[in-house]
């Protein structure tokens, strides 16, 4: 595998080719760490997120995601590094444009839900009566305006669910920050959230979430983030971080032997799949001696790249970084 | 869809301390448990005061009511000097004056009239209701010997100096070395100390509770992430202590009503000072327990280890309530004189002191001042505990690491 694509400078590079900025950066993440006793949370991590872009930010479970969220959201304070907005180090009157969800979800059982989107508009800096009427959008938006006046606890789990990405959105903020946003939503749930969340991305708004869900981030990212241990390993669109790693083929070709691919240089067979067979080239491999060598062994079926998932991606980078 | 459309960041339109206090106030003034709350502490407040002026037998004699008197024929005479005498006494009369015997009878049957007096002025006769207490009869027995050393031919001023009453001086027991008994004194004392302690523990635990109900939740991310942890205790702790004395309002209304009511007289302790040297203390009361709990309730994750962590303040609230029963038999034990001046003992045996008025005012005052400065002292490790483990979910978090460690939030 292709060692260079695994580290964060090799990340940092395949970006900058491969995106032309469509606004300035809004939010700058750079180079916080944060530590827990002895155990290291976040390491030197550093990105940054645009205007209308929707950033996913992938790592197992532990890896430093939510506390990468925390710290932006200013709610933990970082050992080193810091987050800036527009340039300008980020204070408290500028998170209050921040939308934010948190992994374990926060609001008030017991409170109604007008009201709890209202206070939260106003703790961003609505005034009262713009507060209500947002609030009163979005119910209605979320078909739940008629049960304004419910105690959370009273809704369904999918309609607390949906209060909640209310509470993060009714003071139309410019930066949204959502940790876990799919996890445990039903199918309708998942494809309204991705509704809204390209909706709000193209009215300008940046958008960053995490996910465990890749092929889902795969879909709707603009970019996407690796982080293993606290450190980000990979950062790019998906296009970009497969172009970074080795190419690989499907090659169907029922007639061949075992050893059909011994001449061609750098080539290997990862995977069979009856008579298909998932072939692997080496940084600067040859495709086309890797088609000759199938039409000598008689007819061929399939020939066509593999495009590598961005769970494939993921797992390549993670045991490349645990090396 | 209609979202609204972004703004540029604006000041806050209300400062975060009063948005977080406004919406304690709004949904805990809403909610059952305070009505409850305040319809219990009413209506013990009113059993106690009913049962205290049942205690206290029937009208005492401040508001005993007018004495009606009437005067027939020669009788007429004694009453200038009836009603002066009757006054010396301590007794309310008023005179009138009836045609006949016949229609004074008919008045006293008719119950206009509580006494009627007939004859001459040396030689007169009375008709009393029970309603006449004896000493308007001793009254009356007075004006007639007047009358009749006059008739006598005594001069005027022989016959005042012969009536003339034995001075008797008032004594007064030095209040300190008096053996309290159970009076509704002690009764008006107790209760109002009862209440402090049932309102000041209450209210501290309701804190403690909104504090992990935050953290339990993790609302905490949400509010911390628009404001200050400082803004967020602040507006907590001042929101419920509205709340709190809004529903003192109320059980004081009732209570006041009920003294009305029951013509309680008789308990002087409940006057406006007492209803204001509760208030007073428990404001300062409140503050210094509220911050307390708040500083280690914010140190647990779940509603179930609250009771744990705020035991040691509960102990701090229940400790003066136990040695209140100790001042109640002798509110001069040194012991007590003592630790009424020093927080967190203050309140509760302040306050009983107080209702007892054998607290000079210089001590109130030190008390005072001791315990805002004690209100200063909870204030700041709050701010310090909630800056540094708001964010901390999980085990709970030691008290003085949260004290130590400053963590560098904005």
């Amino acid at each position: 595998m292709d060692s260079e694509g695994a580290t964060p400078d090799n990340a940092a590079r395949t970006e900058g080719n491969a995106l032309t900025p469509r606004a300035p950066a809004l939010l700058e993440i750079d180079g916080i760490s944060k530590r827990y006793g002895n155990t290291v949370a976040v390491d030197e991590l550093s990105f940054e997120v645009r205007a209308g872009e929707m950033f996913g930010f992938v790592g197992r479970n532990g890896a430093g995601k939510t506390t990468t969220m925390r710290i932006v959201l200013g709610v933990i304070g970082a050992d080193r590094g810091e987050v800036r907005w527009c340039g300008r180090r980020l204070d408290l009157k500028a998170r209050r444009r921040i939308g934010y969800m948190p992994e374990e979800r926060g609001l008030y059982p017991k409170m109604r839900i007008a009201e709890q989107l209202r206070y939260v508009g106003e703790l961003h800096g609505m005034a009262g009566s713009d507060a209500a009427a947002a609030a009163l959008q979005w119910l209605e938006r979320f078909d739940l305006a008629e049960r304004r006046n419910a105690e959370l606890q009273s809704l369904s789990l999918g309609n607390q669910q949906r209060i909640q990405l209310a509470a993060a959105l009714v003071f139309s903020p410019e930066v949204l920050v959502l940790d876990e946003p799919f996890s445990g939503l039903d199918p309708v749930a998942v494809d309204v959230l991705i509704w809204v969340l390209r909706e709000q991305a193209e009215a300008g708004v940046a958008v960053i979430f995490s996910s465990h869900e890749l092929e889902l981030v795969e879909r709707i990212c603009d970019r996407v983030g690796i982080i293993d241990r606290g450190r980000l390993v990979a950062m790019g669109s998906v296009e970009d971080l497969r172009r970074g790693g080795p190419e690989r083929l499907w090659v169907d070709a029922p007639a061949a032997s075992e050893d059909w691919l011994r001449k061609v240089p750098g080539a290997t067979v990862l995977q069979e799949h009856g008579s298909r067979r998932l072939v692997e080239l080496a940084p600067g491999g040859n495709d086309q001696a890797v088609l000759q060598a199938a039409l000598r062994t008689g007819p061929v079926r399939e020939f066509r790249p593999a495009e590598r998932s961005l769970g494939e991606l993921f797992r390549g980078y993670i045991e490349e970084d645990q090396r | 869809m209609n979202v609204p459309a972004p703004r540029e960041t604006s000041p806050h339109p209300l400062p975060a301390v009063i948005l977080v206090a406004r919406r304690e106030i709004v949904v805990r003034l809403r909610s059952r448990t305070f009505a409850a709350f305040t319809l219990v502490m009413a209506v013990l407040v009113v059993v106690g005061i009913v049962a205290a002026s049942a205690l206290n037998g029937p009208a005492a004699p401040a508001q005993a009511p007018t004495v009606r008197v009437g005067f027939a024929g020669g009788s007429q005479a004694l009453e200038q000097s009836f009603e002066s005498t009757a006054v010396l006494v301590g007794v309310e009369v008023s005179v009138s004056n009836v045609g006949d015997e016949a229609a004074g009878r008919a008045q006293l049957t008719a119950g206009s009239l509580d006494m009627l007096v007939t004859g001459s002025a040396t030689t007169p006769a009375a008709a009393a209701t029970d309603a006449v207490p004896a000493m308007a009869i001793i009254a009356l027995d007075a004006a007639a010997q007047t009358a009749r050393l006059n008739a006598a031919g005594l001069p005027p001023s022989t016959v005042t100096s012969v009536m003339a009453g034995v001075p008797v001086e008032n004594v007064r027991l030095p209040a300190p070395s008096s053996p309290f008994e159970f009076t509704t004194n002690v009764f008006a004392a107790l209760g109002v100390c009862i209440t402090l302690f049932v309102t000041l523990a209450a209210y501290g635990q309701f804190v403690s509770q909104g504090v992990v109900e935050e953290k339990a939740t993790r609302m905490m991310e949400i509010l911390l992430a628009s404001i200050r942890p400082s803004e967020l205790l602040a507006g907590k702790v001042l929101g419920i202590g509205f709340v709190a004395m809004v529903q003192i309002a109320i059980v004081t209304a009732a209570a006041l009503i009920t003294v009305a009511l029951t013509n309680g007289v008789s308990i002087p302790a409940l006057g406006v000072g007492y209803v204001l040297a509760y208030v007073v203390w428990f404001v300062l009361g409140y503050l210094m327990y509220a911050m307390a709990f708040a500083a280690v309730a914010v140190l647990v994750s779940r509603p179930e280890e609250v009771a744990g962590a705020t035991a040691p303040v509960a102990v701090a609230v229940a400790v003066p309530y136990l040695l209140m029963f100790v001042g109640l038999s002798d509110p001069t034990n040194p012991l007590i004189v003592v630790l009424s001046i020093v927080p967190p003992f203050s309140p509760i045996l302040m306050t009983l002191r107080i209702a007892y008025g054998v607290a000079p005012l210089w001590q109130v005052l030190v008390a005072m001042a001791l315990t805002i400065a004690a209100i200063v002292g909870t204030t700041w490790v709050a701010g310090r505990t909630y800056a540094n483990s708001a964010m901390r979910f999980g085990a709970r978090v030691r008290f003085l690491d949260a004290l130590k460690v400053q963590e560098r939030v904005r």
